[in-house]
């Protein structure tokens, strides 16, 4: 490998990255001009970015190591219902608003938790373990919510979240408080660096002595908690609570997470590269909404921009390799 | 050279059905064959023998087609016949199977048997017509109790071996090559398999066949042939009338001399660092005891499937025993990986980059993956600490490149070996498991592996070593166990045993 | 409003459901309790001769799941309504969205001889082919809101209008906005993917033309609230300036106001559809944005189960000169305002 190209990976894929995003904003500034710059609109997108940004943090990791959280849409939707129920918002309104950012961050990791054991004591393949928590905590925020939506009447809470700090809204800094927390855990503790090892050669990793079930739950256990972060943040924005919310959001993360440059098959992440995906398909959408362009074209984008960064991302690889032997 | 006519071959065509003359193949950096002659003829069994890494597997390949020879020529029936890929080998009627069946698990028997030349008719797999002769094949072959629309990988090992051979069959083989077909049996399946091979040679279907069991050769070969360092060193000797001592001495004796460093004898009173008593695991190996003490090096000696490599993991805790106790220090281990590696113990595992490596990261990770709780605090990585400790040891070990950062994917083998002794190192470790440590590394880096496990070993570590190159277990260790089908059959100071001594333990030991 | 165009066909494209559920695995097995009676049962009453006991009848119900404020009232509603008829058994399947599942509820039906069937199916064309049968096999099947393919599949078939809500929609608009031609008209449609979405929007978008208005910005949410909020922030970023907005769904609806009340804009009014209690209740309290909503009526399977009864009793509809249960019936889609919101609040569906 020459030194050229140990500096061209890495950097040329978030390179590629931040010229998309830029080529969106000159695309959303030359058909809408001042509409897409205004402070408005670009606190729009951040906000749009936000929840799906949260959970893609958490999804980072798990598909760094290898594996897939496909629940994280309806766990997140478990959360606000669980957050919102009369009996938490009682308690809320005595006790504090608190109450249900508590809630939700419990019900988020307890799902992570589970499917954490399910794939690393119960050896169910990740896609399944999570596919099956999928149906079952839609199936439980179903009968919870009894299929109404609950609106949150805490108004601290609503006053707390729905709040703007420094001309932004409190939810997007929590995106950059995760987003910032997520970079260092990858990249400056024991638990990214082994993280990374596990997704890139799990053997090597079990026999260098790590625990690979252990580590294995938490990163479930993580993906949940900001399942359940998110679901707060929903909560604040929709001020409701229902069994539909997240509805389809683990596609957007996963695609968020593997156009960002984390590789699919694990041994690879970068928080870095998720943040971007966030923002492109984020900036996207709005680009899109700006202009009045049907949602099914939107769709289509979407598709395109999926394929063309895997693509791009296997070329990469090649290239890699190719000139490193 | 010799060369000796078989008494009783007469009633055997004697014109050869295949002929192998001069085949080199040369690998960048290595020359895996030098000139092998080979000569079967129709209605043979002809045994091919060899020690490891003599280049049997290789020879195997060019004639399944999944090697070029470099230079030789192969002939069919007289005619130099060009094998171009494994498509082209069946289409002559040379058919292989390998140690590592391969059969698809999730198809059915017959469409195994059919892969790859489905009976079809316009696009539509005829099922019951495959069906029909998969049932006649397996008949002939003795097991018309598998069904053709059996699931492959429910079937045993032994089952899998008979539909490869079904395979074989369905293509009108003319030349079947086995490789170790007994290794993976048991003594009933194995007469089976004895039975199978004869009424196939009694159909003048020539059979090539690879196997360490000398009793096995007796009871089933015509004609032998011994390979040694890439070369045939005896051709078609009659099995009949060659000695087992002569045999041995063909294949025994190398032409490259490695040196290994002196040893410096292990004091009498040097504490015992490692203690294994009665490890067992399940029916893989039982009754495995030993002591390694500081400075000392044991070598593991045994065949491929002898359960060396799974007393090494066992030990490790990599699988959990269903027998016996590890010991450090005095202290038993807990079971796990981990507590090995807690209590000291590192492995460095026969597939280098499959179980030992992180491929795609810098090597300094590689290097410092199992020690955070020195290099890291409170989980918070620091990489200066991490980089200092790798470039201490890749000094130490001379590794090359000697850079930190650069991917591990990018070293040579003898390097990579290099990276995982760095991490043991690194570690601190007061014993140190290695599996087939020169496997895939070159000549000339040999040697300064062997030294550096020395110098290990004299600084106070417990070593043991695994490998399937007797001589490399006779020159590097102190004391020398010999594992035969789960079993130590031989334990003394590697100075009381020699490698034509191994090696008869080896071959006679394991006979089923 | 009652326009020939507003009786088109309406294919609901399983495919098309299929891929925005999705993520939907639903284990679709909670059982539709009857909430509130009185949400249901109320509402206009209007008794007739009809409603003396006549023979028993078993009818057969089935709907799609329940996952979802209208559709849930819809179930609701139509057990309410056979529960004040004595004479009436009504065997309600549980709700599913799998094709599969609801063609072989139809067939138990068949099966069980029962003497009609209320079905509402999760796809219209799908389920032809099973109502068929039940119609040949002399059952008379009562469709509602999604149109079977075959006009032989149903004896009756009770419509929502999708387009009328539209037209309803944008007229209530025009009325507010007619004399400002300039005015900024916005649209948040439900699912895209549908043909009900189709055809509210080009209802509103022919109501508007009519006074001179057009729809200057439109976006999709999903009826969740989630998407609602979500497709309503963008919106709003993109118009600076709205003078009204029409929100196809009040179930997304909830998000549709979380968004403008996050945003802080309240230079425009909305106008609501298929008519929540949420939604109504904004109305009333008079200080929301929302002005109006139009109704969707969740009472149709209601209306549906009410048919199903006279036509099993070979009765006719009263106020009627002809005789017989008409082979369509299409209910009226209407606005919602202040005015009038006390006379619609008992039939308004809980979110």
């Amino acid at each position: 490998m020459s030194g050229r190209s140990a500096l061209s990976g890495p950097a040329l894929r978030m390179g590629g990255l931040v010229l998309a995003l830029i080529l969106l904003c000159v695309v959303g500034i030359a058909t809408t001009g001042g509409r897409f710059a205004s402070a408005g609109n670009i606190t729009t997108i951040l906000s749009l970015a936000a929840v799906t940004g949260v959970v893609s943090i958490g999804m980072t990791f798990v598909i760094t190591a290898g594996g897939i959280d496909l629940s994280v849409g309806s766990v997140l939707g478990l959360a606000t219902v669980w957050a919102s129920t009369l009996s938490t918002q009682y308690m809320a309104e005595d006790y504090g608003w608190w109450v249900m950012v508590v809630t939700a961050l419990a019900v988020g990791l307890a799902a992570g938790l589970i499917n954490g054991a399910l794939v690393a004591y119960g050896k169910v393949p990740a896609f399944m373990a999570t596919l099956a928590m999928l149906a079952a905590a839609k199936g439980l925020a179903e009968l919870i919510a009894g299929r109404q939506t609950q609106r949150v009447e805490v108004d601290p809470f609503l006053d707390v979240f729905r709040a703007d700090l420094l001309g932004l809204p409190v939810i997007v800094w929590i995106f950059v408080v995760v987003a910032a927390a997520g970079w260092f855990l990858l990249n400056r503790t024991t638990f990214g660096r082994r993280t990374v090892a596990v997704g890139g050669n799990p053997e090597a990793a079990r026999l260098a002595g790590i625990k690979i079930k252990r580590h294995t739950l938490y990163l479930y256990g993580l993906t949940g908690l900001t399942a359940g972060i998110g679901a707060v943040m929903m909560l604040a924005r929709t001020t409701a609570g229902s069994s539909t919310t997240g509805t389809l959001l683990e596609l957007d993360v996963i695609a968020a997470v593997v156009v960002g440059g984390t590789l699919l098959a694990g041994g690879r992440g970068t928080i870095t590269g998720t943040v971007l995906g966030v923002l492109i398909f984020s900036t996207l959408t709005n680009v899109f909404i700006l202009n009045n362009i049907d949602s099914s074209v939107q769709a289509i984008a979407k598709g395109a921009i999926i394929v063309g960064a895997v693509l791009l991302q296997q070329w990469f690889a090649a290239r890699e390799k190719s000139t490193s032997t | 050279m010799v060369d000796v006519d078989p008494p009783g071959a007469e009633q055997r065509a004697q014109q050869p059905l295949l002929q192998m003359r001069g085949i080199v193949k040369e690998f960048p950096g290595a020359r895996a064959l030098d000139g092998v002659d080979l000569e079967v003829r129709p209605g043979e069994v002809h045994c091919l023998l060899g020690q490891n890494g003599a280049g049997k597997s290789t020879l195997i390949k060019v004639l399944a087609g999944a090697h070029q020879p470099t230079a030789g020529e192969v002939l069919l029936d007289g005619e130099p016949v060009t094998i171009p890929d494994p498509v082209a080998a069946l289409g002559l009627g040379i058919a292989t199977i390998y140690q590592e069946l391969d059969v698809v698990d999730g198809l059915t028997v017959a469409e195994n048997i059919y892969l790859g030349h489905e009976l079809a008719r316009g696009g539509v797999t005829r099922r019951s017509d495959a069906a029909r002769n998969t049932r006649e094949i397996l008949k002939r072959l003795g097991h018309p109790e598998i069904s053709p629309h059996r699931e492959v990988g429910s079937l045993p090992a032994a089952g899998k071996q008979i539909v490869s051979l079904a395979r074989a069959l369905s293509r009108d083989a003319r030349v079947v090559v086995m490789d170790e077909p007994s290794a993976v049996l048991d003594s009933e399946e194995v007469e089976n398999l004895h039975r199978i091979v004869r009424e196939l040679t009694a159909d003048g279907v020539a059979v090539i066949y690879i196997s360490h069991r000398l009793e096995e050769i007796r009871q089933l070969g015509h004609r032998i042939t011994v390979i040694k360092d890439g070369r045939t060193v005896a051709t078609s000797l009659s099995v009949a009338d060659t000695p087992t001592d002569e045999l041995i001495k063909l294949m025994t004796g190398r032409a490259v001399e490695y040196s290994f460093p002196k040893r410096p004898g292990v004091p009498e009173d040097a504490a015992p660092v490692l203690e294994v008593s009665d490890l067992g695991l399940g029916d893989v190996f039982s009754d495995v005891s030993l002591t390694v003490r500081a400075g000392e090096i044991v070598g593991l000696a045994g065949l491929v499937g002898s359960g060396r490599s799974e007393i090494l993991e066992t030990i490790y805790g990599a699988r959990r025993a269903t027998s016996g106790t590890v010991r450090m220090g005095g202290k038993r281990l807990r079971p796990g990986v981990h507590a090995a590696v807690a209590a000291g113990m590192g492995l460095c595992p026969e597939e280098r980059k499959s179980q030992g490596l992180l491929l795609d990261e810098p090597v300094y990770r590689n290097i410092t993956l199992s020690s955070f709780a020195r290099l890291a605090h409170g989980g918070w990585l620091d990489e200066g600490a991490e980089r200092a400790a790798a470039r201490e040891q890749v000094e130490a070990l001379e590794l090359r490149p000697a850079s930190v950062d650069r991917e591990a994917r990018t070293l040579s083998g003898g390097n990579q070996q290099k990276a995982l002794l760095a991490r043991w190192l690194v570690h601190g470790c007061r014993v140190l498991l290695l599996d087939e440590p020169t496997r895939g590394v070159d000549v000339g880096a040999r040697s300064e592996i062997y030294n550096l496990i020395r110098r290990l070993a004299d600084d106070g570590a417990a070593v043991i070593v695994v490998s399937s190159e007797i001589p490399e277990v006779l020159g590097l260790a102190d004391r020398v166990l010999v594992i035969s089908d789960g079993r130590t059959v031989h334990d003394s100071p590697a100075d009381d045993i020699d490698e034509h001594r191994v090696l008869d333990l080896v071959m006679e030991g394991s006979v089923s | 409003m009652t326009s020939s165009t507003a009786v088109r066909t309406r294919r609901v494209s399983g495919a098309f459901i299929a891929a925005a559920c999705a993520a939907l695995v639903v284990t679709g097995c909670v059982s539709n309790e009857p909430r509130d009676e009185e949400t249901a049962a109320a509402g206009p009453v209007t008794t007739t001769e009809n409603d003396e006991p006549g023979d028993e009848v078993v009818i057969g119900f089935s709907a799609p799941a329940a996952d979802h404020g209208w559709m849930g009232a819809i179930t609701a509603a139509a057990e309410a309504e056979a529960e004040k008829y004595e004479d009436v058994e009504l065997r309600v399947a549980e709700g599913t969205n799998d094709v599969n599942v609801q063609i072989s509820q139809i067939e138990g039906f068949i099966t069980d001889e029962v003497d009609a069937i209320v079905l509402l199916p999760f796809d219209g064309a799908a389920l032809t082919e099973v109502a068929l049968e039940a119609m040949e096999a002399g059952i008379p099947v009562i469709n509602v809101d999604r149109e079977f393919t075959s006009p032989f599949a149903a004896r009756t078939t009770v419509l929502g209008d999708n387009y009328g809500m539209g037209v309803s929609a944008g007229t209530y608009i025009c009325e507010q906005l007619g004399d400002n031609p300039d005015a900024v008209v916005a649209e948040i449609a439900g699912i895209d993917a549908l043909p009900l979405t189709t055809d509210r929007s080009n209802g509103f978008k022919d109501a508007l033309e009519d006074c001179g208005l057009d729809v200057d910005a439109r976006v999709a949410a999903d009826f969740t609230v989630a998407g609602g909020e979500e497709a309503t922030a963008n919106l709003l970023s993109a118009e600076p300036e709205i003078d009204a907005i029409w929100n196809h769904d009040d179930d997304q609806g909830i998000g549709v106001l979380a968004a403008i009340e996050n945003a802080g804009r309240d230079e425009f009014f909305l106008v609501g559809g298929a008519g929540s209690s949420d939604m109504m209740e904004e109305i009333q309290s008079g200080d929301s944005v929302v002005q109006a909503t139009v109704i969707y009526p969740s009472t149709q399977a209601a209306d549906g189960v009410k048919l199903a009864r006279l036509i099993a009793q070979n009765k006719t509809i009263g106020d009627l000169a002809s005789i017989g249960v008409p082979r369509t019936v299409q209910l009226f889609a209407p606005v919602v305002t202040a005015d009038n919101v006390e006379e619609y609040l008992p039939i308004g569906f809980d979110s």
